[in-house]
């Protein structure tokens, strides 16, 4: 079930909010973990080499068209720390659709 | 940017899965409408006689009307936009002497034709409309369908020794119904991931966010290929509504509803007046929370726009894909034209290499209310 305190395009859309039950009797609303999708599952896009000085958002504001989606990148390399993705340059990035989207055509 | 536009089509029997590569490499077009209450969608095929379309798929049932579900979605610069989601209700075959030229062509609606297949007659006792828009929605859970009802802002509870409400029809057309009497819109849209749908009964209210904007006639800035504006003056109408006096109960007393809506804004500086004044035929004897939700229901409905434009663009050139329901710019139409919009329809047309979409948009007056439109 989605949740709509978030959009369609943050990381947070399907995840549930889930209650703490508190010791004053009231309920402390938490957003619930979310897990990353498998990696090799998402359908590639391109990949692209790491330049000097490169960051996360910028890769994701050049080849995806939005700074915020830097999180697909992270999703897309199965990396847990965006700074990861562009520690050293050279590294390349992989650029993949969304989980849950497949890829345009089947074999 | 990741360049290009990436065509996914899904289809299957209740649960779409990605086409078949002989599928896609039949796929000569794909043209999605997406109106204000209603979208639709035709996928033209060339088939040859040995094709696998015509010799295993068609036979097999793979584009059977109703259990077909079809998913089109394109990915643009990495993001994916879900066109479709819908059924096919027809199929077209036209075979032909010329090499090359057979087409094989599958039609098809959103997901709220399947809520027009069965008429029933059922009784709602002790619900409220919101209650009974949720218990008609409960039966596409299946199709991937999320509800979201707005309650009525002059609730009506039934009670069931007074009058118990029913549904005598398709559950869209009671939708629909409820709707109406809410002065609300019904529809659902597609995504936003595929198989994903959601069916919004609620106030027809209009994102503020906008799209970037449509430019016309500015050189290198020009993102449409055409646009044109018009202007009907006699689109706008007041509705008379006459009210018994309460004292001898037989003395008219007309009272003026204008058309305006609260959660349409308007988007032009100078409104064009209502010109027409028609008379309401169908009040007197309801009850006086029911008269009021109904004249509610007119107020949030507004009226017609009398500023319509139709234009159609390149979406590579436009770099986003034009939604519908959703304001936009327009720049370069001048002093009198320029400004927000509300986009009523959108039409997507895909061919290989070609991506372009004709469109339609709305609004009340002349002359933008904002000195600058986001790009």
């Amino acid at each position: 079930m989605a949740n709509y305190d978030f959009p369609p395009g943050s990381r947070y859309y399907d995840i549930a909010v889930a209650q703490l039950p508190q010791p004053d009797g009231g309920a402390l609303p938490y957003l619930r973990r979310r897990f990353l999708p498998a990696a090799d599952a998402l359908a590639t896009l391109a990949r692209r080499r790491v330049v000097e000085g490169d960051r996360p958002d910028l890769i994701a504001a050049r080849e995806l068209g939005d700074a915020e989606a830097f999180w697909r990148l992270c999703d897309a390399n199965a990396t847990m720390h965006p700074d990861e993705l562009t520690a050293e340059p050279g590294a390349i990035v992989r650029i993949a659709l969304p989980d849950g989207v497949p890829p345009p055509a089947r074999e | 940017m990741v360049t290009g536009i990436h065509l996914t089509v899904m289809i299957g029997p209740a649960v779409p899965a990605p086409a078949p590569q002989v599928v896609i490499d039949a796929l000569q077009s794909v043209e999605v409408t997406s109106g204000r209450d209603k979208s639709g969608f035709q996928l033209t095929f060339s088939v040859g006689k040995l094709s696998p379309l015509l010799t295993t798929l068609l036979p097999a049932g793979y584009f059977d009307p109703l259990v077909t579900r079809v998913i089109v979605a394109v990915t643009l610069g990495g993001l994916p936009h879900v066109l479709m989601d819908g059924i096919v209700t027809r199929q077209d075959l036209a075979p032909s002497s010329e090499p090359g030229q057979s087409t094989l062509t599958i039609t098809g609606e959103d997901l709220s034709a399947a809520m027009d297949l069965i008429e029933l007659a059922i009784p709602y006792p002790n619900m409220s409309d919101t209650v009974q828009a949720y218990l008609v929605l409960a039966r596409y859970a299946m199709f991937g369908v999320t509800p979201i009802v707005i309650p009525g802002f002059i609730p009506e509870q039934p009670i069931m020794t007074e009058k118990i409400e029913s549904q005598n029809g398709t559950d869209l057309s009671h939708l629909r119904r409820i709707a109406e009497a809410n002065g609300f819109v019904f529809y659902v849209d597609p995504g936003p991931l595929p198989g994903q749908s959601i069916a919004y009964l609620g106030p027809d209210i209009r994102i503020p966010v906008p799209q970037p904007a449509l430019s016309v006639n500015m050189d290198a800035d020009t993102n449409v290929e055409s646009l044109s504006f018009g202007l009907d003056g006699l689109a706008k109408e007041t509705l008379l509504v006459t009210v018994n006096d309460p004292v001898t109960g037989r003395i008219p007393i007309p009272i003026p509803i204008p058309a305006i809506s609260v959660f349409q804004p308007p988007l032009g500086a100078r409104p064009t007046p209502p010109l027409k004044m028609v008379l309401s035929r169908d009040t007197g004897g309801d009850s006086v929370p029911y008269t009021i939700k109904k004249m509610l229901g007119r107020l949030l409905k507004g009226s017609a726009n009398a500023i319509t434009a139709t234009g159609s663009l390149d979406v590579l050139r436009y770099g986003h894909v034009l939604r519908s329901r959703m304001l936009v710019g327009v720049r370069g139409a001048g002093l009198a034209y320029d400004g927000m919009y509300y986009v009523d329809s959108v039409t997507h047309s895909l061919k290989r290499g070609e991506y372009k979409q004709s469109f339609q948009l709305s609004r009340d007056g002349l002359i933008s209310l904002t000195p600058k439109v986001p790009i």
